[in-house]
């Protein structure tokens, strides 16, 4: 029982954090372009890079949660 | 049979035979009149969709009915490694992933080999047409996309050997659309997938600068600070692969996970409804991971093509 407990908790936490991380990348990134459009195709190279690498702090928690919720 | 379930089958049915009789009637009005009548055009879509409604209906009652699976349920019977089969011969046993890795890799093979003996021998000069164009496509998007990624460096090794994983990743995501568990969503796959770039990493490397100068870029920078650069990134190193695999493993995974809910809860109505979700889930999430997949890759390769400047 106490794994599903932890394994809801990191999710959440990780969830939290990971959504405003990305949002704020994607605001800059809007930002960054509207100013510059030429330059947009690098910045959403960029920004895709960026969204990973945010994105899979998010996935390890996943992993993790998942190990916890299935663990015998 | 229950007589409530007769009835519920009865009532779908009926909306469908409504519904046909309506749209076929419109459909008959609609020929007859010259200019095209917005209203009736209207009239005609709505019993369209009353149609579908009905048959899905209907459908989804007799599934329910014939098949036990009971919509609500959140009875998935989820493992995080995928069970195995036991082989005809010996006592080996393999992961199911594993069995469908390999049709899918045959498939691919036999694939490539009709495209390499019927289309290849038609390629001109001249004028492409047809098949030389998506092959010339793909080619000149990879070699680009190579070029721009490494700096130029590489492009003969690594842009066929990114397609390949293309093709392979995008070949096991589409095997869950046929039912079977796609390989990229067990850790073993993904894990062989990054050692790869690991591989690639190193031997890109040690090519272009020799040993000492793969060292050299581990260290940074500052002679002095590199005995203990070295080791750190050493575990920075190893810490790639891992990452590669464990994202691509929990990605795929969360789209597994997804679909199998949904699934679960429509239960016997499970008709039409996942394949508009599948459309996310099986086809557009699969193709943005294969290519942040090789946008990693090759950004790790040019890093660690890269020669600092020693002062």
């Amino acid at each position: 029982m106490i794994n599903y407990i932890a394994a809801a908790i990191i999710m959440a936490a990780a969830v939290i954090g990971v959504g405003f991380g990305m949002c704020f990348a994607t605001s800059k990134a809007i930002d960054a372009s509207a100013r510059q459009p030429e330059a947009a195709s690098k910045i959403q190279t960029i920004l895709l890079l960026g969204c990973a690498l945010a994105e899979s702090t998010a996935i390890y928690a996943f992993v993790v949660s998942l190990i916890l919720a299935t663990a015998k | 049979m229950q007589t409530k379930t007769v009835i519920e089958a009865a009532v779908g049915a009926v909306v469908f035979a409504a519904c046909l009789v309506g749209f076929l009637f419109m459909k008959g009005k609609l020929k007859e009149t010259e200019t095209p009548d917005k209203k009736l055009a209207k009239r005609k879509k709505l019993f369209f969709i009353g149609m579908i409604i009905g048959a899905w209906f209907m459908g989804g009652v007799l599934l329910t009915a014939f098949s036990g699976m009971k919509p609500g349920g959140l009875h998935i019977n989820f493992e995080m490694f995928s069970p195995r089969v036991t082989l005809p011969f010996g006592n080996l046993t393999l992961a199911k992933t594993t069995v469908t890795a390999v049709i899918v890799t045959a498939l691919l093979v036999i694939l490539l080999a009709l495209f390499r003996l019927i289309c290849v021998p038609k390629f001109t000069d001249g004028e492409p047409k047809g098949m030389q164009n998506a092959a010339e496509i793909a080619v000149e998007f990879m070699d680009g996309f190579v070029e721009k990624a490494t700096e130029g460096n590489f492009i003969s090794l690594l842009s066929p050997f990114m397609l390949c994983m293309a093709l392979f990743m995008a070949g096991c995501a589409f095997s869950e659309l046929v039912g079977a568990r796609a390989p990229t969503s067990d850790l073993t796959c993904t894990l062989a997938l990054g050692l790869c770039t690991f591989t690639l990493i190193n031997v890109c490397g040690i090519r272009k600068n020799g040993i000492g100068g793969r060292l050299k870029n581990m260290g940074g920078a500052m002679p002095a600070m590199r005995p203990v650069m070295i080791p750190l990134k050493a575990v920075s190193d190893i810490a790639v692969p891992v990452s590669l695999g464990c994202r691509l493993f929990g990605n795929m995974l969360g789209g597994l996970m997804v679909m199998d809910l949904l699934k679960g809860v429509l239960g016997g109505y499970a008709s039409g409804l996942p394949a508009i979700a599948g459309l996310y889930f099986n086809l557009f999430h699969p193709g943005i991971q294969i290519y942040i997949f090789i946008t990693l890759s090759l950004t790790f390769i040019n890093e660690a093509l890269e020669m600092p400047e020693t002062t």
